[in-house]
């Protein structure tokens, strides 16, 4: 090790020291301040476990979370980025806490999610073993810039990448990444066969219309949601595949799936975490995980955090769910559409530097397709726009109430009983959580 | 009823940034004055488009590798293009759909993707990918002798240049090119616009001089649109104007 590398560890870690010491977390400035210094600090540690990585648009907590459950279990000693810190100095800052002063790293497991776009910088300075890649969606394009830009940072990456890659088949865009690196024989595809509403049309906004390859376009046998389905090139035979893990017998209503003969029951009700419960399964099959330990997870393991997560409030149950993006928001107008029930949704949308400043995203929604919603309640910095958006397809107006005020709208919403669901985009998830818990816990308290 | 016809070019290409919201918004204005609003689509491998029948030919914006794919096609449209937007039909053009109608475009790659030359202008973009106009952006439009505030979301690295008639003054953001005066192109029957929003969702004095232009085309008898409750786009407006024009 250059003793450049072994000072910069020596240096963070006596700033991580210094803030325990003052009793403060430091959160993310330690490793913020490390890499400002040197932009090749990751070097520095030395990792004595196997890394894996999950990336991709939309599920990256949530599988991160299923893996560390599974992975943690007889005892085992992960390191995580749990709080969702998937920059480089995120990662910077997780092994700055967890290291020694000479900057070894010791664990059964370093499980790490991060960001699409910042996958080559920090896996060209750890050596990585397992890369998950889940989907690319467009996703905050003010930010983020265009998708297919994306993709390439990240097929550069693995075109000298010879470790496991664990690639959604059934996207074209995650798919393509699988070819990258002809001499790799560890790529892996899972797959999940077609459920019951898959589409023959595209039903939302989706991207990798064309090959990749050719540029001719795609034909699809079945959408299962955005662009994710049965894919072919007619031309060039693109999407061929033989999947590593297919899920099969996919049933929403029990929940369940089946999948190396086996069949499994879980939490989750909807398609696109039958792609993350997928993507989980193959990382536990590569790692040869005891399936008993597998089965339990997929059967009780709730990530929360404003993913799905249930609220209760009188004899109102809520499902509040994270949404950044059309794909995301999408799945919950899906999930609750195919609840028949009437239903009331709240919406919270903000246009936060993390969020993307540019909201027209939420045109890609389909509202269309609202089924017995019969109030809307909009809050959050551009709660207006998600107004509007929602009437001019066709909603009833009347229907609609506005309150930018978080506190105001939750107060609106239990202002009535039955069935609620929540959709928030990113800096709106968390407020959207305490003023939920605030109403409840304000409310249980008054009626003691 | 009165009917709009709509062609829709490229739907499922130029689709970033929610433009085919667009089209939603002119059908649910024109449906609440009892005007409907026939959408047919035109993409690669359409055969035999009469682009003669339509009031407005609709086209949004791209990405670069998208915005290639379709060069070839486009080209051959050409003739019917120009030829219906002399008869009077309406162009509304989003970014990519805006660039393509000027001379070229000079993309981050330098190539060279020409338009279909109907109108003067050109647009060169920087080869530095990073360098774009991004933000929120307050442009005032003149419609039918009345001035009005237009406000929407940029995002565009092209930078269009040698405008002759600009859609609007920038009062908020960059406009056709970084730190400019004027914003668009525009002509009775074009609105040419780097504004997403989509633009039709918060402005729907836009959207009403589109229905309304769309409308009367071709008829002896002119209409006036009945003013529709617009409490929420307004509403919308007043945020968005008081946090960047104050």
């Amino acid at each position: 090790m250059k003793i450049i590398d072994l000072l910069t560890v020596f240096f963070g870690k006596l700033m991580v020291k210094t803030l325990h010491l003052l009793k403060r977390d430091g959160g993310n400035a330690p490793g913020l301040v490390l890499w400002t210094l040197n932009k090749k600090c990751l070097r520095a540690f030395k990792v004595d476990c196997p890394i894996i990585a999950v990336t991709g648009t939309n599920g990256k907590t949530s599988v991160t979370n299923y893996i560390n459950n599974i992975f943690s279990q007889g005892d085992k000693h992960i390191i995580t980025n749990h709080q969702g810190n998937n920059l480089d100095t995120g990662i910077c800052s997780l092994l700055l806490n967890n290291c020694t002063m000479t900057g070894k790293v010791h664990a059964d497991y370093l499980v790490l999610e991060v960001d699409e776009s910042h996958v080559p910088v920090v896996f060209s300075q750890l050596k990585l073993e397992t890369l998950v890649v889940l989907n690319f969606f467009r996703d905050q394009l003010d930010r983020n810039g265009e998708v297919e830009t994306l993709i390439l940072k990240v097929k550069k990456f693995v075109e000298t990448f010879d470790g496991n890659l664990i690639l959604n088949g059934d996207d074209p865009n995650t798919y393509r990444l699988g070819l990258a690196n002809p001499n790799n024989k560890n790529v892996r595809y899972f797959s999940v066969e077609k459920y019951k509403y898959a589409t023959d049309k595209l039903y939302e906004a989706g991207e990798g219309h064309f090959c990749p390859d050719c540029g001719t376009a795609l034909e699809y046998d079945y959408y299962q949601y955005s662009h994710i389905g049965s894919f072919h090139c007619p031309k060039c035979g693109f999407g061929k595949k033989t999947p590593y893990v297919q899920f099969k017998n996919v049933d929403l209503s029990e929940p369940s799936f089946c999948v190396d003969g086996e069949k499994y029951y879980t939490v989750n009700n909807s398609i696109y975490n039958m792609y993350n419960l997928a993507a989980v399964y193959s990382a536990a099959k590569v790692y040869n995980i005891d399936k008993d330990i597998v089965r339990e997870c997929i059967l009780n393991f709730k990530v929360n955090n404003g993913r799905m997560e249930e609220f209760r409030y009188n004899n109102s149950v809520l499902t509040l769910n994270l949404a950044k993006n059309p794909v995301g928001a999408n799945m919950t107008i899906r999930m609750l559409n195919e609840n028949e029930n009437p239903k009331e949704l709240l919406f919270v949308l903000n246009d936060n530097l993390a969020d993307g400043h540019d909201v027209s995203w939420i045109w890609d929604i389909n509202f269309t397709i609202f089924n017995n919603v019969t109030r809307v309640v909009t809050s959050g910095t551009r709660a207006y726009d998600i107004a509007v958006r929602i009437k001019s397809s066709g909603y009833d107006p009347e229907k609609i109430v506005v309150k930018p005020d978080l506190d105001q709208a939750v107060e609106s919403l239990f202002s009535t009983d039955g069935r609620k669901y929540a959709i928030a985009n990113y800096t709106a998830v968390q407020p959207t959580r305490a003023a939920l818990k605030k109403f409840i816990e304000t409310k249980a308290g008054d009626k003691q | 009823m009165k009917t709009i016809k709509i062609l829709h070019m490229y739907s499922n290409i130029l689709d970033l940034y929610g433009d085919s919201g667009n089209m939603e918004v002119l059908k649910y204005r024109s449906k609440m004055r009892n005007i409907d609003c026939e959408i047919e689509y035109h993409s690669l491998g359409t055969e035999n488009t009469d682009f003669s029948k339509y009031d407005l030919i609709y086209l949004g914006g791209g990405a670069d590798f998208e915005q290639q794919l379709l060069g070839d096609d486009l080209q051959k449209c050409k003739n019917d293009i120009i030829s219906a937007y002399k008869n009077g039909t309406f162009l509304l053009l989003i970014c990519g759909g805006y660039q393509l109608m000027g001379q070229y475009y000079l993309d981050s790659n330098k190539e060279n993707i020409p338009g279909l030359g109907l109108f003067d202008y050109h647009t060169v973009a920087s080869s530095d990918k990073g360098k774009r106009c991004i933000g929120n952006i307050v442009v005032e439009a003149e419609l039918n002798g009345k001035k009005t505030k237009v406000i929407g979301f940029e995002n565009h690295g092209g930078q269009t240049m040698n405008i002759t008639k600009p859609f609007g003054k920038v009062l908020f953001g960059n406009g056709n090119s970084f730190n400019d005066s004027t914003e668009g192109y525009f002509e009775e029957n074009v609105i040419a616009t780097y504004l997403h929003g989509p633009l039709l969702s918060k402005n729907p004095d836009v959207a009403d001089y589109i229905i309304e232009y769309c409308a009367n085309r071709n008829q002896q008898d002119k209409i006036t649109l009945a003013p529709l409750n617009d409490e929420l786009e307004n509403k919308c407006r007043e945020v968005m104007f008081d946090r960047l024009l104050k």
